[in-house]
């Protein structure tokens, strides 16, 4: 019982990660596809967070920290900088959509395909 | 302590970048005149720098830089800890690349982005991508990797849109952003599994203690698969014809070395982390299949097109085939005793391979989008006769044209020369497809010549282009000269460290 | 000397000078030739079956699909799929990626 609790945040993930790629294989709409990479973003940095966790032990600041253990701090700042860096990558890409959408008049992407063979 | 510029100098290959990406727009308010120096400087500082950089490891040897150590060039315990960069052989050949098609480009960018609006912006850009590409490069610290992995995405794809023509640019730029985003997060996935599994994120400590487990085979089979796709091999290739199409022409040799630095990593990441713990025949194989999976259909999809940018973009997928396919000889190789016979020669034709075919791609790019520059258009079935006005541009054409073709004496043929006999005493049947690939090479070139350069004035160009746009190209064609008159003092010297530096020995 | 020249696998510079010696060989053949032939006036035109050259110098060059016209047309069986599997489509794009990624992780499970 104990093991499947901790288990749980990996089978989320999986869960997180499937659901954003199912996402970007199926939908046609590029704003959703764009949701899907999101989707998958939360997913990865949810493997990283849960990677850190450790039971019983506290955050990882120094400054007048308790005698007792602390969880893993590199996954967390590896998270905050994937956080960072995702908002980065998603606003271009929405802002590439919107733009697309006024040259194309479309969203789908079945019919922004005009580079192609 | 004094700070001693020699060593600290893959640090300022990518700081000197990234402090003038953000000078640029500041001295654009300045004088426009300001912002182009200030953007030249920059440039050429880092090329300096590279230049530093390799002449020590060339001279003495290499060694790592760790970010915040207390003592220079001492490696301890914690140094692990820290981000490490390193600079060795072969970070100097992937940073000569990049430095040398980064001149061409940025000299070419002045007289062909010209009337553009915002182009501090550009600038920008140029030198975020160009910190992006070297920091990949240099750095052992996987996390850092993906950093600047994204950094490369975020920079290249701005540069991509940055002149939007009916929405074209942006919609190979947002396949290029949504695909390098997705496999930027498989790459941190992976990067997760192996920091799960060894608590640590430097590429030779985890060396030290892979064990080829279940989750090193996927984090392996991610990491291949990402940096694969972001060096456009077949079949995540497609997104490299679009986006090499519809980038603005100055830049779109810059966007191909960023996919040639993601294969500098990948080959990195293979030889240091996963050598010791994987079967190198068998991984060998895969880098073979996927080197003859782009070498065919890069060059079979090229016989159908008929805009020369898109002609070009597929024939650098088919060259990146060869570089896997001898890379991958060599890997294989590395196990049984077949590594002294021809697997180090199969290594140093694909690293020659690679820096040859930065520069003449570079080349091959710049004056394709000199023809659009002069004429207006790229489509081959409207263009004729441009020798007639273009004379320089023909020539410049005509080096790069031959050497991707591979044929003697120019440097293109040297490294596929060592190409051909390593893979023959691995299997004649991979030399014979190279040699074929290779002459399809030589007539599509041959078509684009004739079909551009070839027959009556047609009278579609309004004359050469302008002498800072040749200077670039004269530049790019001065080395790849260079490379072909002195290929054995080009190999011993420049491409014999880089295989040393990934720790093969006989 | 010539092992200088010839130390490792090919050497350009004396790939150069076999190619400049051809070439001055050539033109010493050349230069045999009779110095009292003129030149017609039609040098440079192109030959169609005795017919006058077109006037509209479009006409004159062959260019973009038609060259190797009958090497793709011979290879349509094989060029076309290839063609029709490049959709442009962003969706078959990531669809390769995880393919690849799938059969790259079953390679390397079953070999390695």
């Amino acid at each position: 019982m104990n093991s499947l609790f901790y288990a749980l945040p990996f089978v989320m993930v999986a869960v997180l990660i499937i659901m954003g790629l199912y996402t970007v294989l199926f939908k046609r709409n590029l704003i959703k596809m764009i949701m899907g990479v999101a989707i998958i973003q939360n997913g990865v940095n949810l493997f990283l967070v849960s990677l850190a966790y450790r039971e019983g032990y506290v955050a990882p600041i120094w400054t007048s920290a308790p005698d007792v253990d602390m969880v893993l701090p590199t996954p967390h700042a590896l998270t905050l900088t994937s956080i960072v860096i995702g908002v980065a990558t998603t606003a271009l890409m929405l802002s590439f959509v919107i733009m697309l959408k006024k040259h194309y008049g479309t969203t789908d992407s079945h019919e922004t395909r005009r580079c192609k063979e | 302590m004094s700070l001693d510029l020699v060593n600290a100098s893959p640090a300022f290959i990518l700081g000197i970048p990234l402090l003038f990406a953000f000078l640029t727009p500041l001295a654009d308010r300045i004088s426009k005149e300001l912002r182009d120096a200030v953007f030249m400087i920059g440039l050429l500082l880092t090329v300096l720098f590279v230049a530093v950089m390799s002449y020590e490891v060339f001279t003495a040897e290499g060694w790592a830089y760790v970010f915040g150590a207390e003592e220079t060039g001492e490696i301890t315990r914690f140094s692990f800890f820290r981000i490490m960069f390193v600079a060795d052989g072969f970070a100097a050949l992937a940073t000569i690349t990049v430095a040398i098609t980064a001149l061409g480009a940025g000299i070419y960018s002045f007289a062909f982005m010209e009337g553009q609006t915002g182009m501090e912006k550009f600038y920008t850009l140029f030198l975020l991508t160009l910190a992006g590409v070297n920091g990949m490069i240099l750095t052992a610290d996987l996390f850092n990797l993906f950093v600047w992995f994204e950094v490369t995405s975020i920079a290249s794809c701005g540069l991509v849109a940055f002149i939007n023509y009916k929405g074209k640019s942006v919609e190979a730029a947002l396949k290029y952003m949504f695909i390098s985003v997705i496999g930027g997060l498989f790459l941190l996935l992976s990067i997760g599994l192996l920091y799960g599994e060894y608590g640590i994120l430097n590429y030779f400590a985890i060396a030290e203690s892979v064990n080829g487990g279940v989750v090193d085979r996927v984090a392996l089979s991610i990491i291949l698969v990402v940096l694969g796709m972001k060096a456009s091999s077949v079949p995540m290739h497609m997104w490299a014809p679009d986006v090499y199409t519809e980038s603005p022409g100055a830049v779109t040799p810059f966007i191909a070395i960023t996919s040639l630095g993601s294969l500098f990593v990948l080959f990195r990441i293979l030889f240091v982390v996963f050598r010791y713990s994987v079967s190198t025949a068998a991984l060998g194989g895969l880098l073979i299949i996927l080197g003859l999976l782009s070498m065919f259909v890069g060059v079979s999809m090229a016989l159908k097109q008929s805009d020369v940018k898109r002609l070009i973009a597929y024939l650098s997928v088919s060259q990146i085939g060869y570089m896997l396919l001898a890379v991958g000889v060599g890997f294989s190789t590395l196990e049984n005793g077949d590594y002294a016979t021809f697997g180090a020669l199969a290594l140093e034709g694909g690293f020659f391979h690679m820096i040859n075919d930065g520069v003449y791609k570079a080349l091959l790019f710049l004056s394709a989008a000199a023809i659009v520059y002069s004429t207006g258009t790229r489509n081959l079935n409207k263009l004729g006769g441009l020798a007639h006005r273009m004379p320089y541009t023909t020539m410049f054409f005509l080096i790069g044209g031959l050497s991707i073709a591979g044929i003697p004496p120019l440097s293109g043929f040297s490294s596929k020369l060592l190409i051909y006999k390593s893979i023959y005493l691995y299997h004649p049947i991979l030399a014979i497809i190279a040699l074929v690939v290779s002459i399809i090479t030589f007539a599509l070139i041959g078509k684009v010549f004739y079909n551009a350069f070839l027959g009556p004035d047609l009278g579609l160009s309004k004359g050469e282009v302008p002498t800072t746009m040749l200077l670039a190209m004269g530049i790019l064609t001065a080395v790849v000269v260079v490379f072909s008159l002195f290929p054995n003092y080009v190999v011993a010297e420049i491409v014999v460290p880089a295989v040393e530096a990934l720790g093969v020995t006989a | 000397m010539i092992d200088i020249i010839l130390k490792d696998m090919w050497s350009p510079i004396a790939f150069i000078l076999v190619l400049v010696l051809t070439a001055l060989v050539a033109y010493m053949f050349y230069s045999l030739g009779n110095p009292a032939y003129k030149r017609t006036k039609h040098k440079g035109e192109p030959f169609i079956s005795g017919n006058a050259p077109p006037k509209d110098v479009r006409l004159i060059h062959v260019g973009g699909d038609n060259v190797f016209w009958g090497f793709t047309h011979a290879l349509r069986k094989y060029l076309d799929p290839l063609v029709k599997g490049h959709t442009g489509i962003l969706n078959d794009y990531v669809y390769w990626m995880v393919i690849t990624m799938a059969l790259v992780l079953i390679y390397v499970y079953i070999l390695i």
